[in-house]
């Protein structure tokens, strides 16, 4: 084992696992003060995929598709969230999970439909290939940038939720909806905007992540597994949990590829059962 | 009126039993494979509807149950004893065990941390099932499992269908039985969990009662679906397939015995009479499960169900 490749695959585990957590930190919001598990947020996250290359085919301009992706992504949404998931607020988690899949299997269709069935890249190869040399390795500034970016995300979220006044509402509603509600809190308002939020933040990691992957049918049923394996150990509902186990579960899928390629994902499967057993509520507990 | 709706539950599977033994008079292999793949999948569903629609245990995991069924009637009958029947009974002796362990893990939880664990847990069946490459096959699978063995010899496509609607017809027909026995009635009444601790049953005992059962039916389905095609492939493992039992009983209506086996009966006559249709069919099921969840959960049987009372209704109205 030479440390030289060791450090290369930890960074691509650190630049996956960012991607993860760009996934989980939406689904998590939403379910913390939604309390639906989303089924349809893998979904989401490849349709900010799929708008981010559209929009680039016509822009030409990576900043500006980047946002309208992001944007776009959070806005359709919130039209899932006004219409039809508003009214399973109430009703048992079984129904909401269940609507969510739904959502999920229109979204995929409806992506199948219109963008087809051939994966879909956007090639940019001064954007890939600059980069740092480490020994014979290629680290891209790409790659960096990404992994900033969710670090980056991860305290603004962090300020966000624990130091302003909107962030203190939410977790009321998060805590105790009905005392929030005796405040003039109107839940349903903090309701979309985490919605929008939570959308947004899977809509602008598809759209980082099309520059690197080709993404095409059957991305989104691969991605809310990692995602659920994710939630699930980190515990749902913990934003800090969900950040160190998206990472976590990057570097090792990743070291596990370059170590033991022939039971790489066997592993993954097998540390999320194991976990699960000793810790059925999840290593870090919901905040 | 218990007693009435349990016989046309029987007469309606001894019926369906004798039309569909009828079809094979026919001989026409078009219609044999379209009914043998609606009982396989009737199988399938039946057994995930003793789940969510009597245990009220939403799993999404099913499919590892249908696949270690599959793949030990394949891995028994090609490298042990070559012998469709003996697999498949090997097979369903040995899910119990399975099933067992499995639901012993997952039923610490109820709702949505046990949906994601059995999902969990069936991504794990598929990920050994894609890796394990010396024994299960890895991608490729297992191909040629054999339908002539040392004891039945079912080669000849009529009377592999037969030997299809005969575990059909009995075991939907002992299931039907099952649910309503003492044991079943226990289920049924996990409707509501908190009176029925009352009553100083374990309730973790019965939950796993329904799930052993449930994941045998479902291997069984499996093993008949690995003698009918003779190539299985781990995508019946993957978790969309554990989907497909779920969303095929909420169209056919998850309150009722036989809404499960309505449900494939329109999946499987939908995608074979029209077949561009099936490229739109994943899109029209999920259109469909957001209506069935908005609107109405009963499904179609219980539209249907509702329409004749209603209109009984008006008639005893005017008749007076």
């Amino acid at each position: 084992m030479n440390l030289e490749a060791f450090l290369t695959q930890t960074l691509v585990g650190l630049y996956t696992g960012s991607f993860y957590w760009l996934l989980t930190l939406g689904l998590t919001l939403i379910f913390g003060v939604t309390r639906i598990v989303n089924f349809a947020h893998a979904s989401f996250f490849v349709l900010g995929s799929y708008l981010m290359y559209t929009f680039y085919i016509y822009t030409n301009n990576f900043i500006l598709s980047l946002f309208a992706a992001t944007i776009t992504t959070g806005l359709i949404g919130v039209i899932f969230e006004i219409t039809l998931i508003r009214r399973v607020y109430k009703i048992e988690e079984m129904y909401q999970l269940l609507l969510t899949l739904g959502i999920a299997l229109t979204l995929n269709e409806s992506q199948k439909l219109i963008w087809g069935t051939t994966p879909k890249y956007i090639n940019m190869p001064e954007l890939i290939s600059s980069g740092v040399a480490i020994g014979y390795t290629n680290i891209s500034y790409y790659s960096i940038a990404v992994i900033s970016i969710s670090l980056i995300l991860f305290i603004i979220i962090h300020i966000v939720i624990n130091k302003t006044l909107w962030g203190l509402k939410i977790r009321a509603v998060w805590r105790d909806n009905i005392m929030a509600q005796a405040l003039k809190i109107n839940p349903y308002l903090i309701y979309t905007t985490v919605f929008f939020i939570g959308i947004a933040l899977a809509g602008f990691g598809g759209a980082l992540m099309i520059i690197l992957h080709p993404v095409g049918p059957g991305v989104g049923d691969h991605l809310i597994i990692y995602a659920f394996i994710i939630v699930v150990i980190a515990s749902l509902g913990n934003i800090t949990g969900a950040y160190i186990i998206s990472l976590l579960i990057g570097v090792i899928s990743s070291l596990a590829t370059w170590l033991a390629p022939e039971i790489d994902i066997v592993i993954i499967y097998l540390i999320t059962v194991i976990i699960l057993l000793l810790r059925p509520g999840g290593l870090f507990g919901e905040r | 009126m218990n007693k009435f709706l349990r016989d046309i539950n029987i007469i309606t599977i001894l019926i369906l039993g004798i039309l569909l033994g009828l079809i094979s008079l026919t001989g026409d292999r078009f219609y044999l494979y379209i009914s043998s793949l609606f009982m396989i999948y009737s199988l399938y569903a039946l057994s995930y509807n003793l789940l969510y629609g009597y245990a009220k245990l939403l799993s999404f995991g099913h499919g590892m149950f249908f696949a270690t069924g599959a793949y030990i009637t394949g891995l028994f009958t090609l490298r042990i004893f070559k012998d469709p029947l003996i697999g498949l009974l090997v097979s369903i002796i040995s899910t119990i065990p399975f099933a067992l362990l499995i639901g012993y893990i997952t039923l610490r939880h109820t709702k949505v941390y046990f949906a994601i664990l059995t999902l969990a847990l069936s991504m794990f069946v598929y990920a050994i099932l894609i890796k394990w490459r010396d024994v299960t096959g890895g991608s490729d699978g297992l191909v040629g499992i054999p339908k002539k063995g040392v004891i039945v010899d079912i080669s000849s496509p009529q009377l592999n269908y037969l030997f299809i609607l005969i575990f059909f017809v009995l075991s939907s027909l002992t299931l039907y039985l099952f649910i309503n026995s003492s044991r079943g009635l226990l289920i049924k009444a996990l409707v509501n969990e908190e009176r029925l601790l009352f009553t100083g049953h374990n309730v973790l005992v019965i939950r796993l009662y329904a799930f052993m059962i449930s994941g045998v039916v479902a291997a069984l389905s499996g093993s008949l679906y690995a003698i009918f095609m003779s190539v299985i492939t781990p995508d019946i493992a993957y978790w969309t397939f554990s989907a497909e039992p779920l969303i095929m009983t909420l169209l056919g209506g998850s309150d009722y015995y036989l809404g499960p086996l309505l449900g494939v009966a329109i999946y499987v006559s939908l995608t074979t009479a029209l077949a561009r249709f099936a490229e739109y069919w994943m899109l029209f099921l999920g259109i469909t499960m957001i209506a069935i969840i908005i609107s109405f959960r009963g499904g179609v049987l219980g539209a249907l169900i509702l329409i004749a009372t209603r209109l009984k209704d008006k008639r005893l109205k005017t008749s007076k």
